[in-house]
């Protein structure tokens, strides 16, 4: 399958949960279950406009709108983010039919790809910028407050994070959306 | 008829609220409606800096806790009596069943069942921090944890912890208010404590913290703020601008360091370094590096 | 009639200790100081960024965290190969300074004058019980309201600290080159100051209240003794500008004035509990713990200057600088500390003029990839060194020793720890009262949280009885 096809199929699942959700949020009563169901779309969402970006610039010529391709992290919220983080060299297959434009400094790329190996350079030591991956994505946390050293209540960067994530800040999801993702963790 | 004096309208930063906390408390305990509880200051494992941060206290200080708030029934730093008459007080207090508040600095050592810390010997048996901790901990109407290290464990429970440090509740089954920081500001201690006499718990956090001085990151009030919006960074310590690139743990760290300060507001840790999160649950092991010049570009 | 009397805690002081003496026909004839907690300091820091040592060692004590700062910025200094300006110096032993004028003041009011003086009964805390309490009473009364007088002042103390450090206790104003943030004007000023309401508060009631105590407890000067080796790692001299304002390192053994030589430094641990290889130096392979030991009964090791025991501490100081040398006993101890704030003062005087504002010391540091280097200075009890070596630009070793482990260090099969040698000879006149005990001890300025942070890596330990 090619990766267009896998990103389709990704979406039409996270479609279909999303559906699955909203109507999960009509019948819930307890707040406490609304706000977990409520996180877990936020989640969803999340993974959805990622996949859509993804889906945008690798197919250009599927997006009947123009050539042009779109610039992507405004539409992110952010925190506070005073410098925008260097971009990694590293190309992957995705990219490949991307025109000059993409490659802006203030625009991102999100067809990076990260093999755990090429996340472990970006540990934010000596210069380089500091990235961190969180169920599948890589999010560049080089210039977030809570990772002055590159590092978080002992945790490194340039690490899979995700069980970390899972076990500290369950429940609070919405924090993954205050990141500025650069790409997606391959294994 | 009289005519009512309108007042200004009053401030509602925490230190105002602190402070007419203790003028509430003053007025209180003259008027007779409060009486003076006991209050055990117990030192475990731990470097005693808790004790010498009480003794900088300003308006309130040590000497109106004494004379004034509390009776201060027993303090390894500072009673007269030594020893086995030393440590009746704490036996006598215990058999008379009286009400009295704990306050323990200091981590629990657990290592050889408790033996890597004495609070004392009593006829002829050591008494260890573990025990004694277990002993007042049970009976005291109140518990605070002061400091880091009775709090999690703090520094005298750093990696590789070979005295088996932990903070107080790890062996304490029941409420226990916490008060992290390295050492904790008086001004957290005794505010709290007028609280207790006044008005019995504060409202804590979900790490039973009083979020009357635990609740805004110190990031958010720093003076420096509007450095890290702009993204203009020191690069070596010393200079004014935001010292996040040499590792600054103040994005982190929820306590009003920036707005209280220290020694009587003259000064606090960003004004001469940085802030290495000691009032934050996981210092130090967690905290570290404090100080990084090997880190992301600015 | 041979009597044992353990007192376990000693009150009024840092940390906690357990005197363990025994007493024939009322003198003392055995004495042992033991260290009764532990943490571990000098394992904790391998593996730490070597920076970090300057922060975390400050947290093996509240009352002289200051002292640690200074140590660990200078064996790091020595590590790195850097030099710290003169204006590094000045200002870093501004901050210096400061701890000691806050803890000699504390000590002398809150931890040792209620041995001599009925302090005014307003809690628990303050009940007393003894007898011997010679002072008529409206000098007692006076020394007992300085007790509380003299707090805004050791508080002022802390302020002049904080003014240059952020904060006391743990301070962040000492860093490698000296000093982290330059000074202003307006810190300065303000430093000079406070530094005039502390130097009159030690002129009009410190320094009396001090001769007082001696007035009416002559018998002090005879007792507590030690060894009478004194000994100083040298504190605020060889400035290039200003030479020496206090003490240059030297020792005074056996009654002879010598150069001070860090080689012959040592430390046992015979009666200690570690194993491995007794004496050992500094920078050597470290022994291991083990609590089982037959004959150790202290956490304490036993630090040795050319084999013998030494004594350092305000008194060692102003002796081998000139200044004090009526003699060596519990009260001279008390004099010198009292004496020395004014020293002090003296120092923070002539270092304030000479600090030019807006000083930028502060670089990016580089800590090389292998490196060792150690920092030795007197400081608020008497000498500490710090110890370290560098591998891979983290700490893998870290050896600190510090005063108190000099003063009360355990014995070792061929002689005493200084204190308990001190206590040895004592007449006690009440065996269920023995107030000389804690005054001799009180008088060496005990800070067990210092002495007693040593640990090595090792086996895990058994049971084990603290008497017996």
């Amino acid at each position: 399958m090619s990766n267009q096809q896998l990103v389709r199929q990704q979406m039409n699942t996270l479609f279909s949960e999303i559906q699955y959700l909203i109507r999960l949020l009509y019948v819930t009563q307890d707040p406490y279950m609304k706000n977990l169901t409520l996180n877990q779309l936020w989640n969803k969402v999340d993974q959805l406009q990622f996949l859509t970006q993804l889906e945008g610039s690798a197919c250009p010529h599927t997006s009947a709108i123009s050539p042009e391709v779109k610039t992507m992290p405004t539409a992110l919220p952010m925190s506070a983010m005073p410098a925008q983080p260097q971009l990694p060299a590293s190309a992957s297959v995705p990219s490949q039919g991307m025109p000059q434009t993409q490659t802006t400094p203030s625009s991102q790329n999100p067809q990076q790809s990260f093999t755990r190996e090429q996340l472990a350079q970006f540990d934010g030591r000596n210069g380089r910028p500091a990235y961190v991956a969180v169920k599948g994505i890589v999010y560049d946390v080089t210039n977030n407050a809570a990772w002055s050293a590159a590092s978080h209540f002992g945790l490194s960067a340039g690490k899979d994070l995700t069980q970390e994530f899972a076990s500290c800040h369950a429940g609070e999801q919405w924090i993954l959306s205050t990141l500025t993702p650069v790409g997606r963790l391959i294994d | 008829m009289t005519e009512q004096t309108i007042l200004p309208p009053e401030p509602v930063t925490n230190e105002a609220i602190a402070k007419r906390l203790f003028e509430d408390a003053k007025q209180k305990l003259a008027e007779g409606n409060v009486s003076k509880p006991k209050l055990v200051w117990l030192e475990l494992n731990g470097c005693s800096g808790n004790i010498i941060s009480l003794l900088n206290g300003q308006n309130p200080g040590f000497e109106y806790m004494i004379t004034s708030m509390a009776n201060l029934v027993y303090s390894n730093s500072l009673m007269i009596p030594e020893g086995n008459q030393a440590l009746d007080r704490l036996f006598e207090l215990l058999r008379s069943n009286e009400p009295f508040i704990l306050a323990v600095e200091g981590a629990v050592s657990l290592k050889n069942n408790g033996m890597y810390q004495l609070v004392g010997s009593y006829d002829g048996k050591p008494l260890t921090g573990l025990q004694a901790a277990k002993m007042l901990g049970a009976k005291a109407t109140h518990v605070i944890a002061v400091g880091a290290c009775a709090v999690d464990g703090g520094p005298s429970a750093a990696k590789p912890n070979l005295s088996q440090s932990v903070g107080l509740q790890q062996v304490l089954e029941r409420k226990i208010i916490k008060l992290p920081g390295c050492p904790c500001h008086p001004d957290w201690f005794l505010g709290t404590l007028s609280h207790l006499i006044a008005y019995g718990e504060p409202a804590l956090d979900r790490r039973d913290r009083p979020l009357l001085f635990y609740s805004t990151l110190i990031h958010d009030r720093c003076p420096r703020l509007d450095y890290f919006h702009k993204g203009i960074f020191s690069k070596t310590l010393g200079e004014p601008y935001c010292l996040f690139k040499l590792g600054c743990r103040g994005p982190v760290t929820r306590v009003d360091c920036p707005t209280r300060r220290w020694n009587d507001h003259i000064n606090w840790p960003i004004g001469a370094s940085t802030c290495i999160g000691c009032s934050q649950f996981g210092f130090p092991d967690q905290m570290a590096p404090f100080i990084s010049y090997e880190t992301t570009e600015g | 009639m041979t009597r044992r009397i353990v007192i376990n805690p000693i009150t009024r002081m840092s940390g906690f200790m357990e005197l363990d003496v025994t007493v024939e026909n009322g003198v003392v004839t055995e004495a042992k100081t033991k260290g009764t907690m532990f943490r571990g300091f000098e394992q904790m820091m391998v593996g730490r960024s070597p920076f970090d040592a300057i922060y975390l060692t400050q947290r093996i004590c509240g009352i002289c965290s200051t002292a640690h700062s200074v140590g660990a910025s200078l064996a790091l200094e020595d590590a790195l190969g850097v030099v710290p300006t003169e204006q590094g110096r000045y200002l870093r032993d501004v901050i210096h300074a400061s701890e000691f004028l806050q803890n000699h003041i504390r000590h002398f009011y809150q931890y040792g004058v209620p041995d001599y003086v009925r302090v005014l009964k307003l809690n628990t805390i303050c009940d007393s019980d003894h007898k011997d309490f010679r002072l008529p009473s409206s000098v007692n009364d006076t020394i007992a309201a300085h007790y509380f007088d003299s707090l805004p002042i050791s508080r002022l103390a802390h302020e002049l600290l904080a003014t240059f450090g952020g904060k006391a206790p743990h301070n962040h104003g000492v860093f490698v080159g000296g000093y982290s943030t330059p000074a202003t004007v307006d810190q300065l000023v303000r430093a000079k100051s406070i530094l005039k309401q502390i130097s009159q508060f030690t002129d009009e009631k410190l320094i009396p209240d001090a001769y007082l105590l001696a007035k009416y407890y002559p018998d002090y000067f005879s007792i507590g003794r030690g060894y009478g080796n004194l000994m100083s790692y040298g504190i605020f001299y060889d400035y290039s500008e200003l030479g020496t304002l206090y003490v240059q390192p030297g020792v005074f053994q056996h009654g002879a004035y010598l150069p001070f030589d860090p080689d012959k430094i040592t430390e046992y641990h015979d009666q200690s509990w570690y194993i491995g290889n007794s004496p050992n130096r500094p920078l050597e392979s470290m022994p291991e713990p083990d609590m089982g030991k037959p004959n150790a009964y202290s956490w304490v090791k036993a630090p040795r200057y050319d084999g013998l025991p030494f004594e350092v501490g305000p008194l060692a100081r102003l002796w081998l600088s000139g200044n004090y040398r009526n003699g060596i006993s519990t009260m001279d101890r008390t004099l010198a500390r009292a004496l020395e704030v004014k020293k002090v003062i003296e120092v923070i005087e002539v270092l304030l003029d000479q600090i030019i504002p807006g000083t930028a010391v502060q670089k990016r540091w580089d800590v090389p990839d292998r490196a060792m280097g150690s920092g030795l200075t007197d400081t608020t009890r008497g000498a500490l060194g710090h110890w370290l070596k560098i591998e891979e630009k983290k700490l893998s070793f870290y050896q600190i020793i510090t005063p108190s482990g000099w003063d009360f260090s355990a014995s070792t099969s061929i002689n005493k720890g200084t204190a308990e040698q001190a206590l040895l000879g004592t007449h006690i006149v009440d065996p269920d009262h023995p107030v000389e005990l804690g005054r001799i001890l009180r008088s060496f300025d005990p800070c067990m949280s210092c002495a007693t942070h040593v640990h090595r890596p090792g086996h895990p330990s058994k049971t084990f009885q603290v008497f017996g």
